[in-house]
């Protein structure tokens, strides 16, 4: 991988994981472990958990892509992730409609403002 | 000196803020624009599952081996911010394919003609001989799987040779989203940096109110 960049691992429901494999992200072969989850009704939060927490460890994943309400599902494990890289983006998913408000960047981004900051 | 030291710092926590908000301006723009183009490609994904049916669009498609065709390139800047950016391989076109195998699928016999079912021991050995430069000629005529020599294959041929348009506008779709999201990644960070160090200037210029306070006080105690 080294001078090819690095990969964008996605986290998960059905139709966004075929999407993005589509787009051309995906990568599978009997070396190396793949860098997508397929999160259906039975995945449990522990394999959710430790498959985010894998690509977290991997050094050739630059961007992780999930859907937010799997995100609020692992909500401490993402809040625990200060690292620049991999990046992590949270997405909508197809029933789930993308909510600001629980963004976990954007929460930190805005932090707690107060009107002492801005004297 | 100091009230201008105040002044310097307050005018460079003006700039930080607005820049702060510049990016999270272009954050949100781009996320608005990341949600329509993934409900577009969902859209056009539904529409090719109707046609072609319900399993037909499935993670029941995917190839068993899959190869990358975009991969995003990670730069740390001097001021700290990362920079995202998509690099997408080009594919071989199927004629590149071909001629980079150096094969073409020849189906058939290879000798033309009658064959003797008598052989004469002449026979025996002409034909021992053109086995040979057959089998010599062998390798060129194998005919190649091109789905195992070439993984880098272009997704859409998973799910059929002759796929509908609406698959073809997801994939556009998606594509579209991969490079938004790099530039959403590198605003990210970004964000955050600034935050950062808009918290490290207003500690800073706490500091600089708390000692322009307490020198003051002391030209008030000595008056």
């Amino acid at each position: 991988m080294a001078g090819r960049g690095k990969l964008i691992a996605v986290i998960g429901d059905e139709d966004t994981c075929t999407g993005f494999l589509l787009g051309g992200v995906g990568e599978l072969n009997k070396n190396r472990k793949p860098n997508f989850l397929v999160v259906e009704k039975d995945t449990s939060i522990t394999e959710i958990e430790e498959t985010f927490k894998s690509f977290l460890s991997r050094n050739d994943i630059g961007i992780i892509l999930i859907n937010q309400y799997i995100a609020e599902m692992i909500r401490h494990a993402i809040d625990g992730h200060m690292q620049s890289i991999p990046a992590v983006l949270e997405i909508p998913s197809k029933e789930h409609p993308y909510d600001a408000s629980k963004d976990s960047i954007l929460r930190r981004a805005k932090g707690m403002f107060s009107a002492e900051d801005f004297r | 000196m100091g009230v201008s030291e105040l002044e310097e710092s307050s005018m460079l926590l003006d700039e930080k803020l607005l820049r702060f908000m510049d990016q999270l301006e272009s954050l949100e723009e781009k996320r608005a624009t990341l949600n329509s183009l993934i409900e577009q490609g969902w859209f056009s994904m539904s529409k090719a599952r109707y046609s072609m049916g319900n399993k037909h669009v499935s993670p029941l498609q995917y190839a068993s081996e899959i190869e990358p065709l975009v991969c995003v390139h990670a730069k740390t800047l001097d001021s700290g911010d990362v920079d995202f950016c998509t690099e997408r391989e080009k594919q071989k076109s199927c004629n590149e394919v071909g001629k980079d195998n150096g094969s073409i699928e020849d189906i058939g016999p290879q000798e033309e003609g009658v064959r003797r079912r008598i052989k004469s021991p002449k026979d025996m050995t002409e034909k021992e001989a053109s086995e040979r430069t057959s089998s010599e000629k062998a390798p060129e005529v194998t005919p190649v799987r091109k789905s195992e020599k070439n993984p880098q294959q272009d997704p859409l041929k998973w799910f059929g040779i002759l796929v509908p348009q609406s698959l073809k506008h997801a994939q556009s779709a998606f594509k579209k989203v991969i490079e938004l999201s790099a530039e959403i990644a590198t605003l990210q960070t970004a964000v955050l940096n600034t935050r950062q160090d808009l918290k490290h200037s207003m500690k800073d210029k706490h500091i600089l109110l708390q000692e322009a306070s307490a020198n003051k006080l002391d030209k008030v105690s000595t008056k």
